[in-house]
């Protein structure tokens, strides 16, 4: 175990801003804390948990542009196909008017479609392990897991991404990691640990792109006194975090409360807003839509939100999720029944961010607590939501 | 039958990298989609064929000599086709597995992406990733009877599979199509239809929902016909796809006729962005259209939540 002293913390992430891009948790001028990119001589803020929203967005940007395409009008070619496109609309000799549209067919030879992906090195320092985790569990859908499609986009930036971990010493009392397979000091995902201790950090590196990063200078062999502290910190934040469900048999009994009518009284106070699925770690759905401007166009995709009603709709007008209350149970039996079915992961690190970010206060412990476990049968509702 | 599904590729219950992807790991990245399965193919329009007054149908190309000379698909399957500027939509595709000329894709003008496709020529360029989701198991079905029941564009999801099984007639025992659609101008592939009417191997049944000037066919709603039929479930497979409304009824008649949830197959539609498994759009439950479907059999569908 490494020990880096407080005040070299500034020269260890000046010394990795030379080679890439640090982002690390800085509080704005309006005070709120986010992830943001580092530049030498700004604070980091390790004294708030959870920066509001998780680090996501620097590996699946809630953003992004990945084909550029161009009915490409450079050059002469194009020039003329303008020009003639311009004198020929005018006219009505039939032939001439064929003319004009071979022209115009002779441009769209030109198109031009290029993928963009952009995945430059980067450090994201200061992230909590169940940040970390969002990504691991992220991993496995982008990645093909199970013989399915590799996303090159995701994966690009992930491989180029090193995550730099801070244990949890002050878990909130939204934070839920450990019902959920994790902890304040889990490794999982990360590839350093950083461990706050008296003057300093207690810190180990847990892969070779963490072993690269602690080869710098401002590191040294941290003292026996230093590693028992940092050991304590990780005890005693560990025991801090309560349990608030039982994982032990969610897929089952989601699967058996499909039709509860729980979900209703559970989805009532929902306002569909989708805040929850923006500061989450690991929701990634997502939309693709096409901008073009003047013969240049770009297709993007953007993070998406499951309780929009829109996000099933079908031009027909028909939409299979069509009241509230299934579009709720959706999100909780993906995290814990759909996405742990096709890809052996959770989609949950217990952050609590959907928790604390909720206007209506909806608390997935609560959630999952009622529609996780064995139901009594219950009567079904005769009233159907607006 | 192509290998191009894409399930369980060979490489067990492992994440993939970008060497796996390089080496060729992932049947899912073979083909037109190998390295970045959301990069379309550039296709030009050959032919545009007027199905109906609101259905036309696309062959296309692709620009890419060597990517037409490898494609390979199954039938059910489905692609995106997409104008750059617009946007994509899933279609199936329904020229048969044998055509190496072009690909067919029957587009009804409804929304965006469907009322650009209808302003295009020939001769314009589109993009289209393809073959995607899981086809029809037409191997299995081997030796049974075949019953297609199909309403209004429903036929296209169903066309490929109607090519293979005639194109393969000896391996199937008696195949039976029921069509209809609201009126004799919204039946699609009229050319298809006269082809199936002259053939002695087959029995094909047409229908349009009520009385039309000049129309001396049957009439009536499938689900009413296919009960008047009366088809024997005996060693058969009945193949539904149209509109909800008579899946459903068309679904309940086949329960009361005796056929199994085994025998019974639909194909699916639900909105897509990315096609490919990911984007986490079109998923009934923990199944996502896209790749586990759209082809279903009725025993898979009873085990998803009922959000059809």
């Amino acid at each position: 175990m490494k020990f880096l002293a407080q005040d070299k913390l500034q020269a260890f992430l000046g010394h990795l801003a030379g080679e890439s891009r640090v982002v690390a948790p800085v509080k704005g001028d309006d005070g709120v804390v986010l992830f943001r990119p580092w530049s030498p001589g700004t604070e980091v803020e390790l004294d708030v948990l959870l920066p509001k929203q998780s680090a996501k967005e620097f590996v699946l940007r809630q953003s992004e542009t990945y084909l550029r395409y161009g009915y490409a009008m450079e050059g002469e070619a194009a020039a003329q196909v303008d020009d003639s496109h311009e004198a020929k609309v005018v006219l009505d000799d039939p032939a001439e008017r064929k003319a004009a549209q071979d022209t115009a067919v002779t441009a769209h030879a030109a198109l031009v479609v290029e993928p963009v992906n952009d995945a430059p090195a980067q450090v994201i320092f200061g992230l909590r392990p169940c940040d970390a985790r969002g990504f691991v569990q992220m991993d496995n859908v982008f990645g093909g897991y199970g013989g399915f499609y590799f996303d090159p986009y995701y994966n690009a930036k992930r491989e180029a991404t090193t995550l730099v971990a801070v244990t949890c010493r002050d878990p909130r009392s939204t934070c839920f990691c450990t019902s959920v397979q994790g902890g304040p000091a889990s490794t999982e995902g990360a590839d350093v640990l950083f461990t706050q201790v008296e003057g300093g950090f207690a810190v180990e590196a847990l892969t070779d792109k963490g072993e690269t990063l602690l080869a710098s200078a401002e590191f040294v062999d941290a003292a026996q006194a230093q590693v028992l502290y940092a050991e304590t910190v990780k005890e005693t934040a560990e025991a801090r975090v309560d349990a608030a469900f039982d994982l032990e048999g969610i897929q089952e009994h989601l699967r058996a409360n499909i039709e509860d009518p729980g979900w209703h009284d559970l989805a009532m106070r929902c306002i569909s807003c989708g805040t929850c699925t923006y500061v989450c770690p690991n929701c990634y759905c997502f939309n693709i839509t096409d901008e073009m401007v003047e013969g240049r166009g770009e297709r993007i995709r953007t993070w998406d939100n499951c309780f929009n009603p829109s996000y099933t709709l079908e031009t027909s007008g028909h939409n299979p999720r069509d009241t509230k209350s299934n579009r709720f149970r959706n999100r909780f039996s993906h995290k814990f029944w759909y996405y742990p079915e096709k890809y052996d992961s959770l989609l949950c690190s217990g952050c609590g961010r959907c928790i604390t970010h909720c206007p209506t206060r909806i608390d997935i412990r609560e959630v999952l607590s009622v529609m996780g476990s064995e139901r009594t049968a219950v009567p079904a509702t005769t009233g159907e939501e607006a | 039958m192509a290998s191009t599904q894409n399930t369980a590729g060979g490489n067990g219950k492992s994440r993939l990298t970008f060497a796996d992807v390089k080496a060729g790991v992932t049947t899912a990245a073979a083909g037109t989609l190998a390295g970045n399965p959301y990069l379309p193919q550039i296709a030009t329009i050959i032919d545009i064929i007027d199905e109906t007054p609101n259905i036309k149908s696309f062959r296309v190309r692709f620009d890419d000599e060597a990517v037409m000379d490898a494609l390979a698909f199954d039938p059910g399957q489905v692609g995106q086709l997409g104008i750059f500027g617009v946007g994509e939509s899933t279609f199936a595709i329904n020229s048969s597995c044998s055509e190496k000329r072009y690909l067919q894709f029957s587009v009804m003008k409804a929304g965006e992406v469907t009322s650009a496709l209808h302003e295009l020529n020939v001769g314009d360029k589109v993009g289209v990733r393809a073959p995607m989701g899981c086809g029809f198991p037409v191997d299995a079905w081997k030796g049974k009877n075949i019953l297609y029941i199909m309403g209004g564009i429903g036929s296209a999801a169903l066309r490929a599979t109607i090519s293979y099984t005639l194109e393969h007639r000896e391996d199937y025992g008696d195949i039976t199509i029921l069509y209809g659609a609201r009126t004799p101008l919204d039946l699609t592939y009229k050319y298809d239809i006269e082809d199936w009417q002259i053939r002695k191997d087959i029995d094909a049944v047409i229908t349009v929902d009520r009385d039309f000037p000049g129309w001396e066919g049957r009439v009536g709603f499938v689900p009413t016909v296919l009960e008047e039929m009366a088809p024997k479930p005996a060693n058969t497979i009945a193949i539904t796809c149209g509109p909800p409304i008579m899946i459903k009824f068309v679904l309940q008649g086949l329960q009361k006729m005796q056929f199994t949830d085994e025998q019974t197959y639909t194909t699916l539609e639900k909105r897509m962005k990315c096609g490919i498994g990911i984007c986490g759009r079109c998923n009934i439950g923990p199944r996502y259209v896209c790749v586990d479907g759209p082809v279903f059999s009725m025993a898979e569908l009873r085990e998803l939540p009922d959000e059809m």
